[in-house]
């Protein structure tokens, strides 16, 4: 398609003017920051940062605690395998001819440890490839002079705990004000906490608050928890109104 | 035909149709706030289907699905930030359209892009189903236990492969969601697999308590130590509809885009983003202008949308055909076809035919109603990018309680998937992907129930490779394997910029 610019008016206004360069866009104006520059390949771009090594190797712990605790939390003790190990994979895999009959694979398969066995079979060996790749990223950044401290991620991760902090309690909150206040006081302080002050942020998170309410639990009638310490203090009628509704 | 009739007739119920608006509209809204994808919004609502019909939760998480694509285009062309990380690719051309003056132009191309792109795959799929319906009945007795074991084997190696730069890290994070689905007492043998004695362990980990951890909490906890983010101040004017006028001129680069989106889609682990990687690379390459690509070439936007929103009807084919979900957001729908009883995989073409037919004319309506929303009320739908990121945190957290406590009324779901949601975000912050840990539960899954169920008929390990299908998906498998180590291997170098 051909690209029309309008060069004439442009050199001659003395004032910044909008560029525009196809007509149907004549009405449009937007304040925009200088574009980023991307190549096709940042689709699949990823960098290791800082933090990556330690949760690396945490993975990897991960996955040798999950090993080491295979034979004994996985009915490990409790398998059926034939008594000549060896020359029975030796024939399953058809590397020798042997006599009698061969006992079906199936019957091994079936058995509860098979599935961790091939769990652990992807999971180790990718922890230690991906502590490798994290430990040579880890020095290559040594070696440049490249951010390596953990405290600035480490701080992040501990500050998400706060939320988490917040979410546990407004789940223990539930059964003793009842989900309607409880998500009205989480809707309020916790933007308050954000700060999203004043009468406004208020007002638009308790109608927001109030609208997850009447959505989730009024309309759909989502279960949440019955017995509510709140709703047991009013009278009878009342209290039923609001474990129905509320 | 008689199946399409019942389909169509299923569709037109006031509950699907209520569910459809919910969910396009909803989803459109969703997709146009960067920060929140598709993902958060099915996770939060899938708890919320279980006391849906099965049509209406299935059309609402579609709804949702389908049209969150159209709405992270928005701020991806007016504010050079994607919507959803698809939309990505949206940016390098859509965002420097916007900065010549041409907003208008972007969103209308993106737009009939995007509908071409959702309409073509839809029918490509509708049309496979008529015509080949009769025949697809005998899939049934094509594909056993050991072919469905087989071909979620081969969705979980090409889930792997398709990380291209953090294959590592993929298989790790396959292999823990593996393992969590493994968590529990076997029931064949009644034997206790990493429950450490831990009651609440018996069952296993619930698959919806995993995901609404590690996708929304996990978001919610990112936005809540994020900072808010400043967009610009873009107003938005003139018409929408000549973007359809001007996408055919680029129809090639929209027919080769919308058919790599359909082939990327059902191919099992790969999706949106090697789609759109293979289209606009092939727009740029037939380009007699390549130059301008990165720089407001609309038929790099072209590629880019259409090939992205093909993807969603095509994801649904393995997922429907085989019972293996590709990607994280088809494996979520799972839970739903789960809890409606309805078993997704080759017997669903002799059984529920007609359920295929609504699900398919269901998504093309969700392209209409979406298409007619945006040309009349985008420039309201444009405002959701200034909801600001923390304050949408803190409801998304608030969201997650209801989505996990329904569930089973309990709290130590919530609990665990406060846990979850922890691991979900520290992942993020390292930029490790997140949709490995679901497949590897969905997936693992299956591999292991189909693999017991079929146990019987495995005598030797050639049993497990020895019919037409496992056997094809077996040489599959090592193909991949193959090219992969290969590729690898070529690209030595080490780069850890």
């Amino acid at each position: 398609m051909q690209v029309r610019v309008d060069t004439d008016s442009m050199r001659t206004s003395a004032a910044p003017r909008p560029f525009r360069a196809d007509p149907r866009a004549r009405a449009f104006a937007a304040d925009v920051p200088p574009d980023r520059k991307f190549k096709i390949e940042d689709l699949m771009a990823f960098k290791r940062g800082r933090g990556d090594l330690v949760f690396s190797a945490l993975a990897l712990m991960v996955a040798l605690f999950f090993l080491m605790t295979f034979f004994t939390e996985t009915g490990w003790d409790k398998r059926k395998l034939p008594g000549d190990g060896w020359t029975y994979w030796a024939r399953q895999f058809g590397l020798i001819d042997g006599e009698g009959r061969l006992a079906r694979l199936g019957r091994i398969l079936k058995q509860g440890w098979v599935a961790p066995m091939i769990c652990l079979a992807i999971l180790v060996p990718a922890a230690v490839l991906n502590l490798r790749d994290s430990w040579r990223v880890h020095r290559w950044r040594v070696r440049f002079r490249q951010p390596t401290s953990l405290r600035y991620e480490g701080e992040m991760w501990l500050r998400a705990l706060e939320f988490v902090g917040w979410f546990i309690a407004y789940t223990l909150l539930v059964p003793v004000l009842g989900y309607l206040v409880s998500t009205l006081l989480l809707g309020t302080l916790l933007p308050w906490r954000l700060d999203y002050r004043g009468p406004r942020w208020m007002g638009i998170c308790l109608a927001a608050s109030f609208t997850i309410v009447l959505v989730f639990r009024t309309g759909l009638q989502i279960r949440t928890p019955v017995n509510i310490w709140l709703y047991d203090q009013l009278p009878q009628q009342a209290a039923a109104f609001m474990k129905t509704w509320f | 035909m008689e199946a399409l009739w019942t389909g169509i007739d299923n569709i037109f119920q006031p509950g699907v149709l209520v569910a459809m608006l919910i969910g396009s509209v909803g989803g459109l809204a969703i997709g146009a706030v960067p920060g929140i994808g598709p993902a958060i919004a099915i996770a939060i609502l899938l708890p919320a289907t279980v006391f849906l019909d099965d049509l209406v939760s299935l059309v609402l998480l579609l709804g949702v699905y389908g049209s969150s694509m159209y709405g992270g285009a928005i701020p991806a062309i007016l504010i050079n930030t994607p919507g959803t990380p698809v939309n990505a690719l949206t940016t390098y051309d859509g965002y420097a359209m916007t900065r010549r003056g041409q907003a208008a132009r972007a969103l209308a191309l993106a737009y009939s892009a995007s509908f071409f792109g959702g309409c073509f795959s839809i029918l490509i799929a509708l049309g496979a189903l008529m015509a080949f319906g009769p025949y697809l009945r005998d899939l049934g007795a094509l594909f056993g236990q050991r072919d469905i074991f087989m071909a979620a084997a081969l969705g979980g190696v090409l889930l792997i492969a398709a990380h291209r730069r953090t294959m590592g890290i993929a298989a790790l994070l396959f292999g823990f969601g593996f393992l969590i689905a493994m968590i529990g007492r076997q029931t064949l043998k009644q034997v206790d697999r990493y429950t450490f004695g831990i009651e609440y362990l018996y069952p296993g980990f619930n698959l919806i308590v995993v995901i609404v951890g590690t996708f929304a909490i996990s978001q919610a906890l990112f936005l809540l130590t994020g900072k808010d983010d400043d967009p610009p101040r873009a107003r938005l004017s003139g018409t929408l509809l000549a973007g359809f006028v001007e996408l055919a001129r680029h129809r090639v680069v929209a027919l080769i885009s919308a058919g790599y989106g359909t082939i990327m889609g059902i191919i099992p682990g790969v999706g949106e983003f090697v789609a759109q990687f293979f289209s606009y690379s092939t727009a740029r390459a037939i380009s007699k202008e390549p130059a301008r690509f990165g720089h407001g070439a609309p038929e790099g936007l072209v590629a880019s949308e259409t090939a992205n929103n093909a993807v969603p009807a095509a994801a649904m084919i393995p997922l429907l055909a085989l019972g293996v979900p590709g990607e994280a957001l088809t494996a979520m729908m799972m839970v739903v076809f789960f809890d409606a009883g309805i078993k997704p995989g080759p017997d669903i073409f002799e059984n529920n035919p007609d359920f295929l037919f609504s699900l398919f004319i269901a998504l093309l309506l969700v392209n209409l109603i979406v298409v007619a929303t945006l040309l009349t009320t985008s420039k309201y739908i444009a405002r959701m990018i200034y909801i600001p990121n923390r304050l949408l945190g803190a409801f998304i957290l608030m969201l997650s309680f209801v989505g996990v406590f329904s569930i089973r009324n309990s709290f130590t779901d919530c609990m665990f998937a406060a846990g979850f949601g922890y691991l979900g975000y520290i992942l993020r912050r390292l930029d490790w992907p997140l949709v490995p840990i679901v497949l590897g539960l969905v997936l693992g899954s299956i591999m292991i129930e189909k693999l017991t169920a079929g146990a019987g008929q495995i005598k030797t390990i050639a049993d497990l490779v020895n019919r037409p299908v496992s056997g094809t998906l077996f040489v599959a498998i090592l193909v991949v394997i193959a090219v992969t180590l290969v590729s690898t291997l070529r690209q030595r170098r080490f780069d850890p910029t």
